[in-house]
């Protein structure tokens, strides 16, 4: 409970209510777009960086791989297991589940920047290749979700102007993937002592950065909201309050399976119940040009993301408390 | 002057480099690409600052060139457009240069 009302009364999550609020009210307050960019690109060489520098410290072990295969796998499964619940539970088409389904499986980093935040102010640690579990975790729900879109219905020419390898390249090279394990590659590299004279910039104007960021985020997702909700139905909104947890309780099998400590586990929790609005809008565009992205835009960024940031991280923390209780 | 025919395309901003290619493969010899602010459209409102992911975003691109070359565009933007979120007109203007067209 502490945890949940720390997390909930941190700035980062005022700020993000504040946003939301603003722009549910209708208020004029805005980011410029370019600043909000560029607070994104110092967030992901933030966390990159750290991660690469807490990677350095410690050698590449078996258990570490097999966390990073877990959250491959992990970003493989959940889109179809969202596409089931989408088909059974509301009216989407093929297109339309399949398309949010990705978005489900991918991650968020912010929602992951948040969590960070809120495992450390628990007082837990967490390990810095939790970072590359994250990067890895941005793209197979991607391919799962274009194998079911495109069951029996493939178009056997491709669409006029596109051009081979375009979608490969929106997926892999996206700035966010491309900054983040660029960064934890640099991190990795110069390790401690190599990243100390960048320290004041990316560690002690972190927070601050976090909160005008979580403030934009607000923004965003209280505009969507606003402009997206007609689209969604009550059982497409509830599908993004319970999918994450869906996703939650499957990840925390694996943590207990393997015997992840409470913070890891809390992370790797919430990338899996996180959905991807920054990646994946952007590569279904290319992909499934026909998804609604009013609907799975709205889903994952005005439903999901409010949700994870104020009610799931405190679950996801005290469900990993509980995983690594019954794993140790 | 010389008659001429301007293409004017708004189309979602991440299909815009699939739109371009259209125009150059035609041989339209040039084209811009404009930002586009917000709208409404298919029942939704949007606007450029609405998400980080830009996949909401639309632009606008603007060609102009002779009947032949803007007709075999429009063949080819039809099925982008089957595809893709946007809209286009044709309408005849005048140039002054129309070796440039």
């Amino acid at each position: 409970m502490d945890v949940a009302i720390s997390t909930l009364l941190s700035p980062i999550i005022l700020f993000f209510a504040l946003g939301m609020g603003a722009a549910l009210l209708r208020s004029q307050m805005s980011v410029p777009e370019a600043f909000a960019k560029g607070l994104a690109l110092y967030l992901m060489m933030a966390i990159g960086l750290k991660g690469g520098v807490e990677m350095s410290k410690n050698p590449l072990t078996v258990e570490v791989m097999l966390v990073l295969l877990a959250g491959v796998v992990l970003s493989f499964i959940v889109p179809a297991i969202s596409y089931f619940f989408l088909r059974v539970t509301t009216k989407l088409d093929q297109t339309n589940a399949a398309a949010t389904a990705a978005h489900y499986g991918s991650i968020s980093i912010v929602t992951f920047v948040a969590a960070t935040e809120a495992v450390r102010m628990s007082g837990l640690d967490s390990s810095g290749h939790m970072v590359a579990v994250a990067a890895l975790m941005e793209t197979p729900a991607i391919v799962t979700a274009l194998f079911l879109a495109n069951r029996g219905a493939k178009r056997e020419t491709p669409v006029a102007g596109s051009e081979r390898g375009e979608l490969i390249r929106e997926v892999a090279l996206n700035a966010s993937i491309v900054v983040l394990v660029g960064a934890l590659i640099i991190g990795w590299i110069a390790g401690e002592e190599g990243t100390a004279r960048v320290e004041p910039f990316f560690v002690g104007l972190f927070q601050g950065v976090l909160c005008l960021f979580l403030l934009d985020m607000g923004l965003s997702a209280g505009r969507g909201l606003r402009q997206g909700w007609r689209e969604l139905s009550a059982a497409t909104i509830g599908f993004g309050l319970y999918m994450p947890l869906v996703s939650a309780a499957l990840a925390a099998i694996v943590v207990m399976m393997l015997g992840m400590d409470t913070g890891d586990g809390a992370l790797l929790i919430t990338l899996a119940a996180s959905a991807s609005y920054i990646a994946v809008p952007a590569a279904m565009r290319l992909a499934l040009p026909k998804a609604k992205p009013s609907i799975y835009l709205t889903l994952s960024l005005g439903v999901t993301f409010p949700f994870n940031v104020t009610l799931g991280i405190p679950i996801y923390i005290y469900l990993a408390g509980l995983m690594s209780g019954a794993g140790g | 002057m010389y008659q001429r025919k301007r293409i004017e395309l708004i189309i979602e901003k991440m299909a815009h480099k699939r739109a371009g290619r259209i125009f150059e493969s035609c041989g339209m010899t040039g084209y811009t690409v404009l930002p586009a602010l917000a709208g409404y459209g298919g029942g939704n409102r949007w606007s450029r600052d609405t998400d980080i992911s830009a996949s909401r975003d639309m632009v606008v691109i603007i060609s102009i060139g002779d009947v032949a070359r803007v007709t075999e565009t429009m063949t080819q933007l039809e099925d982008l457009l089957g595809e893709h979120i946007g809209v286009v007109t044709v309408s005849d203007v005048e140039v002054l240069r129309p070796d440039r067209f």
